[in-house]
């Protein structure tokens, strides 16, 4: 349940920044072109990463984030971010899940050195194992996927804006899924993450003809060893569905455990 | 009920004739398996298809539809509107008529009448087409493998020729203008025979015939039966997507870019979805998937038949081709059957 941001009959002072990420999500948010003017309409956005160099404002209200956390540094820059917002949303998978960043938290110190060597530049900051932002802070939102959709983003703001009480939804994806009127892969012997990722983003890869790479983020509801079983069962070996899960759920402990598998 | 009977050329002149005046829907092929689809020509139509991924639900009930629209600026809520182009399905089998026939009795409830559905409803024709059992289909068990009621025409294929039962106005005056109907002859009607019988000694006799299924139920309410069934689903809703008389649903408003100006959806939703049963405060009357899974299996077999005398399940075996977790109503009846026995 998301409560609106006080504004006191002013626009919301809104900040958008990158961590560890490709920058993909936020050229999204450009790319809403024919809506994007709107959108600014509703709120004062007073710094945006991408388009400048200065540094955090003092005072914001809503902070859009987006990159998974691997350094010191990006730790600080969110708990700064967290006193003083009164939301924060978050963007893409690499924030919600660690996304990509994310599969280096395996071996950490090893990967580390194996792209360093036993020097780690400046450049690069003080590096910590890839965490997801609610990892660290409290979120408000979250905006799934690889890239993000942007009206999914534009619906996130408007939580903020005007109010909503829709839940993030937990099923997951094959009823989506059939509601494109699509065979399923296994059906193929072809593996696809559809069965334990978060609904929401409409089943749009196997609705393209490519099975689902889980970038949505595992669902909390998702029954993971029944699915193994059952890509198992239907000759897909299920530690290639572990090793697949990998890419974009590395750091959540309950589907891509540190230790075995 | 009025029968006549056609010549299986005379089919494209049939679908023609419906083509002047409605948007015509038939099964259509679609990757391995078919769906129900607009259709140009009747070259398009795959009429000995087996059974489709999702059911002529959509056409009814939307998945996702706009019920109306809001200007904030100007404090206004759209009326109702709903310009509804008038469809004939044509070739639906019997179990699908039936499941039409169900969700009439839920939306056409004179206590609380849905206009939408109403609206799709009253412009939809139906034109219903024998058909052959697969292995997954259980209709006969459901009391679904007929269609009483619920068409303008029914198709039944005696070999070269077609066996039309007439159940409208419409649909005889379509057929009358498309086709040369004849009287059935005597020879007829034992062709309708036979192929009444063969289709009847089609059905996969592995699916178990448990008459006191309902009352059964009732009884193993907390059998570990469920905990089993449970422990295996995905959570994916993929059973009541695929369902054609699942018809929850679910209400949200989208806002448009400028914040002011929006609509009022409806989506589908699913009893086998976690959030289903969730309420303010963040109970959860259905916490897990063995109480949802075993909800659902209920409302099929078990609580419509109380209040409507039927099954709301017609044994149409989509969720069974549906649920990765082999999760469905042929399992019930097995395990059923072996506690009666
Ligand atoms: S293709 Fe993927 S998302 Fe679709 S039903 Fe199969 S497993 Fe589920
Ligand atoms: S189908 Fe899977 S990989 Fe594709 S956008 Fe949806 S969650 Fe991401
Ligand atoms: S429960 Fe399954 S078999 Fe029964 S009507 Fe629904 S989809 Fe068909
Ligand atoms: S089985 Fe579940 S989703 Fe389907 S109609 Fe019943 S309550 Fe609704
Ligand atoms: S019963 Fe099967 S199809 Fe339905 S939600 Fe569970 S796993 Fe998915």
């Amino acid at each position: 349940m998301s409560e609106t941001v006080s504004l006191h009959g002013k626009r919301p002072r809104v900040i958008i920044i990158g961590l560890a990420s490709c920058f993909g999500c936020q050229l999204q948010i450009t790319n809403m072109e024919p809506h994007l003017l709107e959108l600014l309409d509703q709120i004062d956005l007073v710094h945006w990463q991408l388009a400048s160099s200065d540094p955090l404002p003092e005072a914001f209200d809503i902070a859009v984030v987006e990159g998974a956390v691997t350094t010191k540094e990006a730790l600080e820059t969110l708990r700064k971010v967290r006193r003083r917002a009164s939301a924060v949303i978050t963007i893409g998978a690499c924030a919600a899940t660690a996304g990509i960043p994310g599969m280096a938290s395996r071996d950490f110190d090893d990967q580390v050195e194996s792209v360093y060597g036993a020097e780690v530049p400046v450049a690069a900051g003080s590096l910590v194992r890839p965490m997801a932002v609610s990892a660290v802070i409290p979120v408000d939102w979250e905006v799934r996927c690889c890239p993000i959709d942007p009206a999914d983003f534009m619906m996130a703001l408007q939580r903020f804006l005007t109010g909503s009480n829709r839940l993030a939804p937990t099923a997951t994806l094959c009823g989506e899924c059939k509601r494109n009127e699509r065979g399923c892969f296994y059906g193929r012997g072809q593996l696809c993450l559809g069965l334990v990722t978060r609904s929401g983003c409409g089943a749009r890869c196997p609705n393209l003809g490519r099975p689902c790479n889980g970038c949505a983020g595992v669902s909390p509801d998702a029954n993971v060893a029944a699915a193994r079983v059952l890509a198992e069962e239907a000759g897909v070996p299920a530690q290639r569905f572990d090793v697949a899960l990998q890419l974009f759920n590395a750091t959540n402990e309950d589907v891509c455990p540190s230790g075995a598998r | 009920m009025l029968y006549r009977v056609i010549d299986d050329q005379e089919l494209p002149a049939l679908v023609e004739a419906f083509m002047e005046d409605y948007e015509v829907i038939a099964p259509v092929r679609s990757g391995a398996s078919y769906a129900f689809h607009h259709v140009d020509s009747f070259d398009q139509i795959e009429l000995d298809y087996t059974t489709t991924i999702t059911s002529l639900k959509k056409y009814v009930l939307p998945p996702k539809e706009t019920l109306f629209t809001f200007d904030a600026d100007a404090n206004e809520v759209t009326d109702f509107s709903l310009t509804v182009r008038p469809r004939v399905i044509f070739g639906a089998h019997a179990c699908d008529i039936n499941a039409l026939n169900s969700l009439d009795l839920v939306f056409e409830d004179s206590r609380y009448r849905d206009p939408y559905y109403e609206a799709r409803r009253e412009g939809l024709l139906i034109v219903g087409i024998s058909c052959s059992p697969t292995e997954t289909c259980f209709c006969h068990l459901m009391e679904a493998d007929e269609a009483r009621t619920g068409y303008d025409l029914f198709l039944q294929d005696i070999g070269g020729r077609y066996l039309v039962s007439i159940g409208s106005v419409t649909g005889a005056n379509v057929l009358e203008s498309a086709c040369n109907p004849r009287e059935a002859t005597d020879e007829d009607r034992i062709a309708f025979r036979q192929a009444t019988r063969k289709r009847q000694d089609s059905f996969n006799k592995d699916i178990p015939d448990v008459q006191e299924i309902a009352m059964l139920m009732d009884a193993f309410h907390s059998d570990p039966f469920w905990d089993e069934l449970g422990s295996r689903c995905l959570a994916c809703t993929a059973c009541s997507s695929v369902c054609p008389t699942c018809y929850c649903f679910d209400i949200a408003d989208v806002l448009d870019a400028d914040g002011r100006t929006g609509r009022r959806e409806r989506v589908w939703d699913a009893c086998t979805s976690p959030q289903f049963a969730m309420v303010t405060g963040g109970h959860n009357f259905r916490d897990s998937n063995r109480n949802r899974v075993r909800h659902r299996m209920y409302h099929k077999l078990n609580g419509f038949l109380a209040t409507h005398d039927r099954m709301l399940c017609t044994g149409c075996g989509r969720c069974v081709r549906a649920c990765k977790a082999h999760i469905s109503p042929i399992e019930v009846l097995k395990f059923f059957e072996e506690k009666g026995a």
